[in-house]
């Protein structure tokens, strides 16, 4: 990955990194206040990287949750029963999590719009039954509980606590990164232009399957640090928590906040994933808001906020352009109207 | 001349029709080919059968000396064989800019590309230099046109297949359009379809006629257009 560190020192980004720490540590004397902000980092990693998929090249990956299941059950196993350590068994877990999601997905990666988004439902729904059916891996429905959090290597310690937190605020902030260096890079250009036309882009020479795979590989690996995050920093994991409801969550994040935007997921995980806690009473009651906020999204909003604030800002053009520039949109805001 | 494209027995049924029966096209390096025919007679079926966009029941396709048969649409771009398409396609909702960028990284080998002189000349040649920020799908049918060169420009093709490309214009614009393709001879080869009885005589040194998938004759335009066969199905006995 070229330009990396380049893409890390960024003012926009730097700005991030210091926000969320700073985020964190507010909260950290409030357990639960940093709980949410924990899960609000997570999701911001998940939504990164299902903006990749949704918001860049135009797939819509409802199998997303189940990708993040496999790498979360993968690194708990791996962790609990042969002793690894945690940052030995999250990267093969994740990477194994992407390979799996790349070859479950290669037969609908033809597929364009709604069809990939209704094949990847259908893989999900296989996922979930998997994770309820093999019970020696994954306890069944129980879930497993009890789940050790990272270790930190060779001090004989692991992370808890604002550590976590601030763990958590890092890997969230890493993947802002990533996903800003995949999409300023030729590969991200080559996905805009499939999310476009893809019989264009293939007849100017960008190899359409090719580039799908890859970012579905890239996009699986997000989901499966994630997933692994998950499982050890709540310290439990059951098919529930990476079932279908997930996965759309997840989209929603993206599309409330702006596909294919920077700030789009970020926007996104921090409005919606703190919801669940905040209606920890009234859980049905959370799926009747993200039911209506779908709806609403994609009837009023459908560039998200991030698409609202643009065409807020259509006769500034000083203050657009800097919304364009540092909410990292490769195409114009025009990319906003549509999936 | 040696030939640059050699496309032999080409076959291709949608059920009971044939699109193409038993199709032969050879075009020499430097040649300008024309392709004519009344409508449904095969001619976009055949350029999208050479450049992977349909597959062929039978037949082979050599390009540069190289088979090319069946081979995905991006490696026969790659292959320098680039096409454009009846309706214009381009990225309408990104910049001109990004769409020559875009085009410029479809091929990810460095090598290919092209330098910064080459492509202010491709830009400076088709007057699209003041228009690089202008979104694509903003901008008139014939900068939209001269924009789709540009973009297969940037592949270096050594072919490119166009398919009506003055469908739609304004009899000025055609003339300036009639120019761009003269001055195009001089960058690559060009296989033109075309409806423009006009087009195809000031432009093509040949022409092929097709008629319900099937190659009638393949000649000099002034002989094609004494054709009786040609007369009578395409041209109507009104021309003759």
């Amino acid at each position: 990955m070229k330009g990396f560190l380049g893409t890390a020192v960024r003012p926009q980004l730097l700005v991030l990194l210091v926000a969320g720490v700073a985020l964190a540590l507010l909260v950290s004397a409030n357990r639960f206040f940093a709980f949410v902000v924990g899960i609000t980092m997570i999701s911001i990693m998940w939504a990164a990287g299902m903006n990749l998929l949704t918001g860049y090249t135009g797939l819509v990956s409802l199998a997303y949750a189940g990708i993040a299941g496999i790498s979360a059950y993968g690194t708990v196993g791996l962790v609990m029963r042969f002793g690894w350590s945690f940052w030995l068994a999250m990267p093969v877990a994740a990477t194994g999590a992407a390979v799996v999601g790349v070859l479950l997905g290669l037969p609908s990666l033809r597929l364009k719009g709604f069809y990939f988004a209704l094949s990847s439902l259908v893989i999900q729904t296989v996922l979930s039954l998997g994770f309820v059916y093999f019970v020696n891996l994954t306890n069944g429905d129980t879930g497993i509980s009890q789940i050790p959090p990272p270790d930190i290597p060779l001090a004989g310690a692991s992370f808890h606590g604002a550590a976590f937190d601030l763990l958590l605020t890092c890997a969230a902030w890493l993947s802002l990164v990533a996903a800003w260096a995949v999409t300023h890079s030729p590969f991200g250009r080559r996905l805009v232009a499939i999310r476009e036309d893809e019989v264009l882009a293939e007849a100017i020479g960008i190899d359409v399957m090719r580039n799908k795979m890859l970012v579905f590989f890239v996009g699986s690996l997000f989901a499966g640090v994630g997933g692994a995050l998950y499982a050890t920093y709540v310290g439990f994991a059951s098919p529930r928590s990476f079932d279908l409801l997930s996965s759309l969550s997840i989209w929603l994040m993206v599309a409330f906040g702006g596909r294919g935007t920077l700030m789009g997921p970020i926007i996104g995980a921090l409005v919606l994933a703190p919801i669940p806690f905040m209606l920890q009473q009234y859980d049905t009651l959370k799926d009747v808001i993200y039911g209506a906020l779908i709806i609403a999204v994609i009837v009023l909003m459908p560039g998200g906020v991030y698409g609202a604030l643009l065409t807020c800002f259509r006769k500034a053009p000083a203050i657009r352009r800097r919304l364009l520039k540092h909410g990292g949109i490769v195409a114009n805001d025009g990319s906003l109207r549509r999936s | 001349m040696t030939a640059l494209f050699v496309a032999r027995d080409l076959c291709k049924r949608f059920g009971g029709v044939h699109a193409l029966r038993n199709v032969d096209v050879v075009q020499r390096a430097g040649e300008t080919l024309g392709m004519i025919g009344p409508n449904g007679s095969g001619k976009t079926s055949f350029v999208n059968a050479v450049t992977g966009e349909l597959s062929l029941d039978s037949g082979k396709v050599d390009f540069a000396a190289r088979d090319i048969t069946g081979l995905r649409p991006h490696k026969v771009a790659g292959a320098g064989l680039a096409r454009t398409f009846q309706a214009v396609r381009l990225f309408s909702r990104l910049s001109v800019r990004a769409n020559l960028e875009t085009a410029m990284l479809a091929l990810g080998d460095k090598a290919h590309r092209l330098d910064a002189a080459e492509r202010a000349d491709v830009l400076d040649w088709l007057e699209l230099d003041s228009r690089l920020d202008a979104e694509a799908g903003s901008l008139t049918l014939f900068e939209q046109r001269r924009l789709e060169l540009a973009v297969r420009l940037m592949l270096r093709p050594q072919l490119i297949m166009l398919d009506e490309p003055v469908g739609g214009l304004a009899p000025g614009e055609i003339r300036a359009m009639m120019q761009i393709l003269n001055d195009l001879k001089a960058r690559c080869s060009i296989f033109v379809i075309e409806h423009t009885m006009r087009v195809i005589r000031e432009l093509a040194d040949r022409v092929i006629v097709l008629i319900t998938g099937e190659k009638v004759a393949d000649g000099p335009p002034v002989e094609i257009l004494k054709n009786q066969r040609v007369i009578e199905q395409y041209l109507g006995t009104a021309h003759a």
